[in-house]
């Protein structure tokens, strides 16, 4: 049983690394494109630096805000899982 | 009215919308802040107050410090130096990656109340969206 309890905690870890991977992958992806739309309208146009930066510190924000979230989701599975003792405990009798 | 005319008026009014959208989700951050705290600390358990107190407090410190570096990168009147920015947006992004690391490893916050504190920009900024959505809608249907 105990093996049982360990594959599980093998298995969050696991869920935990592939999910911050996916989501860094993302997330860089969205990040720079979007930088890279922002540059080149700033080096096409440089007056509109301005407009340009605020749209793209609020597009920022929310790619950003998805990883952190994913983040969270992983560091959870880890270490602060919801129902991590009650599986243990099942797994244990 | 003519084709120039018209442009630069609708040119205007872009530019306004986006900075009373940047202004409204800069104050409405600490706004959305100091109302989950208070609701926290009000109606939910210690730690799931406390992680709804850290998770708005590192969105919303994050979200400026962002703007700062932002400002500084792409402003070509107060250009910085690229590595400069790049070493500031890497220690933002690992101080705050080791702060989340802490509080969970630590159990310090609930993870739910953490997961709703983290919201608060995300919150603030559907929240402005919608606020400026409408005020469109109701100037084009008058």
């Amino acid at each position: 049983m105990e093996a049982q309890a360990l594959q599980f905690f093998i298995a969050c870890v696991t869920a935990a690394g592939f999910g911050i991977a996916i989501a860094a992958f993302g997330c860089g992806i969205g990040q720079g494109m979007g930088l890279r739309s922002a540059v080149e309208g700033i080096a096409r146009n440089p007056e509109s630096s301005g407009k340009v930066t605020v749209t793209m510190l609020i597009g920022l924000a929310m790619i950003e805000s998805l990883c952190i979230y994913a983040l969270v989701v992983s560091l959870i599975l880890i270490y602060a899982h919801p129902q991590a003792g009650a599986i243990a405990a099942l797994f244990a009798h | 009215m003519t084709l120039k005319a018209y442009s630069s008026e609708k040119l205007s009014t872009v530019n306004n919308i986006q900075q009373r959208l940047l202004t409204f989700v800069t104050r409405s951050n600490w706004v959305l802040l100091a109302s989950i705290s208070l609701l926290g600390l009000m109606a939910a358990s210690p730690a799931f107050a406390r992680g709804m107190i850290f998770g708005g407090l590192i969105v919303t410190i994050n979200f400026h410090l962002l703007a700062k570096t932002l400002n500084k990168a792409l402003r070509p009147q107060r250009l910085t130096s690229p590595n400069v920015i790049l070493v500031k947006y890497y220690i933002r992004f690992i101080i705050s990656g080791v702060i989340i690391f802490f509080l969970i490893r630590q159990q310090v916050v609930n993870p739910i109340g953490l997961f709703i504190g983290l919201s608060v920009v995300v919150a603030s900024i559907t929240i402005a969206t919608m606020v400026e959505l409408k005020k469109l809608i109701f100037k084009e249907a008058v």
